[in-house]
């Protein structure tokens, strides 16, 4: 009984700690509110993902391109196509730099879908790009890896459950309704899934690391108080 | 509520079940957070207008978005389950077939002549009614939180901003509802009825 009080003192501690460098008081309960129901938030999250079922598609007359609202954390980076190379490594057994005319050689996906943001708007876009999946299986992973890491020139970070990151609708996308991708929606590879909020689909993406656990840093905004999972 | 003697008339006090005054507890505890945080959320990115929209004072409950999700995410498991238990409560002890408006509250709005009677039918249209509301708010609610894999209620409300405004017209709704239906509790049963569901 007395050790399971000083535990769950130390983790209160701790965790208080956290809230107060992330400021404002009126954080610190909403932070216990989080700590206690997104673990049950996320089971769910996890039983309702089917990584093998694709989410039903929109048809293309459905998109609405000016109701894609462009979010972005810090600067907006320009990267030269040419110089431009994605890495995959983390643990696999075959970690690789692609160039952008190596991913445009592999089998192109395109997807309508709804854009959903933490905000509370939608889009209904189209993606076209490289399974993120079929990527993954070219990095060869080991066998204990279960997290993906994704670094963005811009110094976005962001990690996923790998069975999101093996779902068929999971792209690494370089074009936006049927155009090929605009710089400010992350030219000239982003992350686009129908199954994840806005937030987790990091855009410029450089590097894709394979993990079997966790880091300290889950995500940019996962980081401040957003939830991890985020599943739709 | 008889008695067997016919010597004593005792004044009657409204008396509730201790489960149904449970229910109505949790339910306007679990309500006004959702409300409050919900309205935290919907200053991130109005229903209306978007972010140009008209923004709400910042007195809600969270602090940001991040944190009204969080309560809303939370209290959304209480306020629910409470309502599903007392769904198989009223059904269990057959509530349904005498506490809700029925026909005999039609009746005597319709030809009755007793004010009395008539507000009291009033009030159990109005308590009745703010049901099918609260589940109205958890469908659209769950459409927004989970619109892929819940795709067809999104596809139910017809898009995107229909599941939104409707979503976001039962806090007015339940508002509204609170002011009328704590002022028709008084007027047909007076601060002791109001006492009953509470105490």
């Amino acid at each position: 009984m007395q050790s399971f009080n000083r535990r769950q003192f130390l983790q209160m501690a701790g965790l208080s700690s956290t809230l107060l460098l992330s400021g404002c008081g009126s954080d610190l309960f909403a932070g216990v509110v989080g700590q206690v129901t997104e673990p049950l938030n996320q089971r769910l999250d996890e039983l309702l993902l089917n990584p093998q079922k694709p989410v039903p598609e929109m048809p293309i007359s459905s998109i609405e391109p000016d109701k894609l609202i462009v979010n972005t954390f810090d600067f907006t980076p320009v990267i030269d196509p040419k110089l431009y190379r994605l890495t995959i490594d983390g643990e696999v057994n075959n970690p690789m730099q692609l160039g952008v005319k190596e991913l445009y050689k592999l089998p192109l996906t395109s997807v309508v879908m709804r854009h959903v943001c933490v905000e509370g708007w939608a889009a209904i876009v189209q993606w076209g790009g490289v399974r993120l999946r079929d990527l993954i299986q070219l990095a060869q992973p080991k066998e204990t890896v279960r997290y993906v890491y994704f670094q963005s020139a811009d110094g976005y970070y962001e990690s996923w459950d790998l069975r999101s990151c093996l779902h068929p609708q999971t792209l690494m996308a370089y074009q936006k309704n049927g155009e090929p991708l605009p710089i400010e929606n992350g030219a000239p590879l982003r992350l686009a899934a129908p199954i994840k909020l806005g937030y987790k689909h990091s855009k410029w993406v450089t590097r894709i690391m394979l993990t079997s656990n966790l880091l300290p840093q889950r995500g940019y905004w996962e980081d401040r108080g957003y939830e991890w999972f985020a599943g739709l | 509520m008889t008695t067997d003697s016919p010597r004593f008339k005792p004044v009657l006090f409204p008396k509730q079940a201790l489960l149904a005054k449970s229910f109505h507890w949790v339910n306007v505890v679990s309500l006004f957070i959702m409300l409050g945080s919900g309205l935290q959320i919907y200053n991130a990115n109005p229903v209306f207008g978007g972010r140009q929209g008209i923004h709400l004072p910042p007195i809600f409950i969270g602090g940001w978005l991040a944190g009204g999700r969080d309560w809303h995410f939370g209290s959304m498991w209480i306020f629910s389950l409470n309502l599903l238990w007392y769904g198989v409560y009223i059904l269990a002890s057959r509530r349904w077939k005498h506490r809700f408006v029925g026909q005999p509250d039609l009746k005597a709005l319709q030809v009755g002549k007793n004010p009395k009677r008539k507000a009291y039918s009033w009030h159990r249209i109005v308590y009745t009614a703010i049901v099918p509301v609260l589940l109205l708010a958890i469908l659209s609610g769950i459409g927004m939180y989970k619109p892929a894999q819940f795709y067809w209620i999104v596809d139910l409300f017809g898009d995107w901003q229909a599941l939104r405004i409707v979503h976001f017209m039962t806090v007015p709704i339940v508002v509204g509802f609170t002011i009328v239906h704590s002022l028709l509790a008084l007027k047909v049963g007076g601060s002791r009825l109001l006492e009953s569901m509470f105490w």
